[in-house]
């Protein structure tokens, strides 16, 4: 029973950083560098429905992530030596994962609320939180080459 | 920092960066994180292969 719990655990780790990490590529890979080449009357497509949506599943996926992955490393034993670096392989990963989480829910989804609009501000804030929730979501694109790094050498390339 | 992450491709090649400075400080504190008798078993293995 205790190898179901565990592995339904894992399942829903990876289930919710698939669908965190997927984001926040479509983010930095497609949607921002395509943002130029739309015309403007159909700009608000992706600021009033397309964004708004895929911030939802983004924040709740980052989550989702921290939330299994912390309990995943408490049932393996490992999570006190994982955040102390004594195991720096997972260590690592662990601690830029918690970073780009916190990035996440505490400086990209108040910009991007300023910058889409969900709040009011006044018209020079706008601009100014669009671009802090770009450089913000592309150091969590930086930071998650080594965080997935880590995640899978820790588990697959052992003593690298 | 700003002019590495408006750019796409080199926040790519910073990230590769990061990771390889993530490898070294990893072998590092293994390292420094073992006791002298792990250290001398785990050179002698290094020498037996």
């Amino acid at each position: 029973m205790e190898d179901i719990i565990f592995f339904l655990v894992r399942y829903l780790h990876v289930l919710c950083g698939v669908m965190w990490i997927g984001i926040l590529w479509y983010f930095n890979f497609v949607q921002i560098p395509s943002m130029s080449k739309i015309p403007a009357e159909q700009k608000p497509a992706i600021s009033k429905v397309i964004a708004p949506e895929a911030l939802f599943w983004f924040r709740w996926g980052a989550a989702g992530t921290v939330l299994f992955g912390l309990i995943l490393a408490h049932m393996s034993g490992y999570d006190r030596e994982a955040l102390t670096l004594q195991q720096p392989e997972i260590g690592f990963g662990m601690w830029l994962g918690l970073i780009m989480a916190f990035n996440v829910w505490f400086v990209i989804w108040p910009a991007q609320k300023i910058a889409l609009g969900m709040v009011e501000a006044d018209a020079e804030a706008k601009p100014k939180a669009g671009r802090r929730a770009m450089l913000f979501s592309r150091a969590n694109t930086l930071m998650s080459i080594p965080m997935l790094f880590s995640m899978l050498s820790a588990q697959h390339l052992a003593g690298y | 920092m700003s002019k590495i992450l408006e750019s796409l491709p080199m926040t790519i090649v910073a990230g590769v960066v990061l990771t390889v400075i993530m490898v070294i400080a990893t072998h590092q504190i293994n390292n420094m994180n073992q006791s002298g008798v792990e250290k001398a078993v785990s050179d002698i293995q290094k020498k037996m292969n």
